[in-house]
């Protein structure tokens, strides 16, 4: 019964180690499952599939490295392979097959965004923040994944690259493109606001 | 011969000869407001934005929608139900 204990242990002790180095990303996990599915249940789904993935993988990681990135990486994937297909969310178009070196003319120039910045009451904090979720789930995913993964999480350029299994130099395209379509919808909003910048 | 000047003129857009400070700057505004600039791509943005106007209004800008997301969109609160749905599912689980 002894050696038994001593299998059994290992087991706990494995879980414990387990939950205490990956569940404390649960909150930022599933806030990224949400921003990717934009459903509840789809994101709680995809978290616990992110976990049990994790789990069977857990030998494989090392202990002390970033919990965070190899979650997102994990969770990024299983939305891809599996979840995407059946998502409720209708399709969207995937930028990421024609993005090249970014040649942009339309960065600035237009203003509209900055009028914001002088009406920071709390009702008016709370209704830009719906306005800005909805003008990022407007984007589509590639583009919200960068944006989510940078300003909201504050990854780096080489986790991101890593998240998402492309190169530095396509994280750095990609996130150009992806805030000046951001950018395009909240001053379509500021306009029709009444604010002109 | 005019004609012809012009065409010589107009060669393929991939030429980066004509690449002003101010296009530099635009390809360094999101390195910089996500501090990922090396020192010396920081220097050069710094120093150019001294002189000029609508390259510091774009920063300005950029900063802010980096702000905006950073700054306003809510969380999403965790169900309460999931962590112990997770710890159950792990538990069961053998490797
Ligand atoms: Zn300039």
């Amino acid at each position: 019964m002894s050696d038994q204990t001593g299998k059994q242990m290992s087991k706990e002790e494995k879980d414990a180690r387990f939950e205490a180095e990956l569940l404390p990303v649960l909150d930022p996990l599933y806030n990224f499952a949400y921003r990717l599915t934009l459903d509840e249940d789809d994101a709680n789904d995809l978290v616990q599939e992110t976990y049990l993935k994790a789990y069977r993988f857990f030998d494989y990681f090392e202990q002390g490295t970033n919990a965070k990135a190899w979650l997102f990486r994990i969770l990024k994937n299983s939305f891809i392979n599996e979840f995407r297909k059946k998502s409720k969310q209708p399709a969207k178009v995937d930028y990421s097959e024609v993005e090249g070196y970014y040649n942009s003319e339309d960065v600035e120039g237009e203003s509209g965004v900055a009028t914001t910045t002088d009406m920071r009451t709390e009702s008016v904090q709370d209704l830009i923040g719906d306005e800005v979720a909805s003008a990022l789930n407007a984007l589509p995913v590639d583009f919200r994944t960068v944006i989510i993964l940078c300003d909201l999480e504050g990854f780096t350029y080489e986790e991101m690259a890593k998240i998402l299994d492309i190169p530095i130099g396509t994280v750095r395209s990609r996130l150009h493109r992806a805030r000046n379509s951001l950018k395009e919808k909240l001053e379509k909003y500021a306009r029709t606001m009444g604010y002109n910048g | 011969m005019e004609t012809k000047f012009t065409e010589a003129y107009e060669q393929p857009a991939s030429d980066t000869r004509h690449e002003t400070d101010c296009d530099k700057v635009a390809k360094l505004l999101d390195a910089v407001v996500d501090g990922e600039a090396t020192a010396e791509e920081q220097t050069f943005f710094t120093g150019h934005l001294e002189d000029c106007v609508p390259c510091f209004e774009s920063h300005q800008k950029q900063k802010l929608l980096k702000g905006l997301v950073s700054g306003n969109l809510k969380r999403i609160l965790v169900p309460e139900r999931l962590a112990l749905a997770i710890k159950t599912k792990i538990q069961a689980t053998t490797v």
